[in-house]
């Protein structure tokens, strides 16, 4: 009788299926990823406001770079932080009469001392699209971000946050992944989450 | 004993394929000599030179590159705003068309002991069959401030494509991951001369 139980169940078929499946799903499993740098001891900073800059969009959406930013604000704000309003940002911009990518030291110090804010975030939006694969299509946003001091004009952080393919479960069984939107809100969230703030009220 | 036999033997075959499937591109890289880099403390990575026919490819690699240097902890990175006046300063245009005497103007200007350039060559979708992966090419150097003279240097071709993505359609690297990924090994190769 016992023997026949055995033979029934075939626990090496059962075994190796498993294996299989468990191996297929962590091959498939969609996991996001920030890699960041932040300066020794610079939480000790006490970045209270912040003035978040237009970023580059280096993608077919022109708006990309805007999207993001108001993202941005919107989750700093969120953490309590200040952020100093995207008019006075502009207006600083426009009389310094200089693309971002061409903005200097100087001009962050400048920038800070204007507008008091302990630091400035910029950055650039990297891919913000939605790609298409054979079977299935998936968002696809990553963003790059620094946070330069105003007072010492250095990189106190830096992140790169990218959201990942389609998940296994999306390409084979049709599951509904997040939207653009979610995905770039989710990025943008992960990102913020290892930005070194005080909080405002303190 | 039959058990562990058949379970060795899955184990064997799995190994084999995940094995076979893997295409760990490798990364070359050089450093002059019997370099001790611990001097470098501050470095400016200029523009890349752009090879693909996506025009946004060398500024998206460049992010990436300051990002993953910060992040080696062995240097400072120069704002790239900075590096771009101190280049038009310098009266150059491309980082290409950079000589020795350039490199020390552009790298006194900026106060860094050394400049990181390079090129993007590959940077898009590439189509093997039935199959679309990413696939990225970089090559970067750096020049010494003093004398200009090239460092180190570093080139990856890695598409991102594995054996469970194309067989068993498990989720393969998107562009900016892969970027990523060949982006920290060159600059991984860095950490071996680090004193």
């Amino acid at each position: 009788m016992r023997k026949n139980c055995r033979r029934k169940i075939r626990p090496l078929s059962f075994r190796f299926f498993s294996l299989i499946t468990v191996l297929l799903v962590l091959g498939g499993c969609a996991t996001d990823d920030v890699r960041h740098y932040l300066r020794p001891n610079a939480e000790a900073a006490g970045i209270k406001k912040i003035a978040v800059l237009p970023l580059e969009t280096l993608t077919q959406d022109q708006y990309a770079g805007e999207k993001v930013r108001r993202m941005l604000i919107s989750e700093i704000l969120s953490r309590r932080a200040d952020v100093i309003e995207p008019g006075e940002i502009t207006s600083f911009l426009v009389a310094l009469q200089k693309p971002l990518y061409r903005l200097e030291m100087k001009d962050i110090r400048e920038l800070g001392e204007k507008l008091g804010a302990d630091a400035v975030l910029l950055g650039s939006v990297e891919a913000y699209k939605m790609t298409s694969g054979l079977t299935v299509s998936y968002p696809d946003v990553s963003i790059n971000l620094r946070l330069v001091e105003t007072s010492s004009g250095k990189i106190i952080w830096s992140a790169v946050s990218t959201s990942g393919g389609a998940s296994f479960w999306t390409r084979h069984f049709g599951a509904e992944g997040l939207s653009l939107s979610e995905t770039a809100r989710k990025v943008v969230k992960e990102a913020v989450d290892t930005l070194p703030l005080s909080d405002k009220t303190d | 004993m039959k058990w562990s036999k058949g379970l060795s033997l899955a184990l064997i075959l799995f190994t084999l394929v995940m094995n076979w499937g893997c295409k760990s591109a490798e990364t070359r890289y050089h450093f002059a000599g019997d370099t001790d880099l611990s001097y470098i403390k501050k470095v400016a990575v200029l523009p890349l030179d752009n090879l693909t026919n996506d025009k946004f490819a060398a500024d998206a690699v460049r992010q990436v590159v300051i990002n993953e240097l910060l992040l080696t902890g062995l240097v400072d990175v120069a704002l790239p705003g900075d590096a771009a006046v101190a280049m038009e300063k310098a009266g150059v245009r491309e980082a290409s068309s950079l000589s020795a005497p350039k490199i020390k103007e552009i790298a006194g200007a900026l106060k860094v002991q050394a400049v990181i350039l390079g090129a993007v060559e590959k940077y898009g979708e590439v189509r093997s069959g039935s199959f679309t992966a990413p696939e990225v090419t970089i090559t970067l150097m750096m020049a010494d401030a003093e004398t200009g003279s090239i460092l180190w240097s570093v080139t990856k071709t890695e598409v991102g494509d594995s054996f469970t993505a194309r067989h068993f359609g498990a989720r393969s690297d998107s562009l900016s991951e892969l970027t990523q990924k060949v982006v920290r090994d060159c600059v991984g190769t860095l950490q071996k001369y680090s004193r």
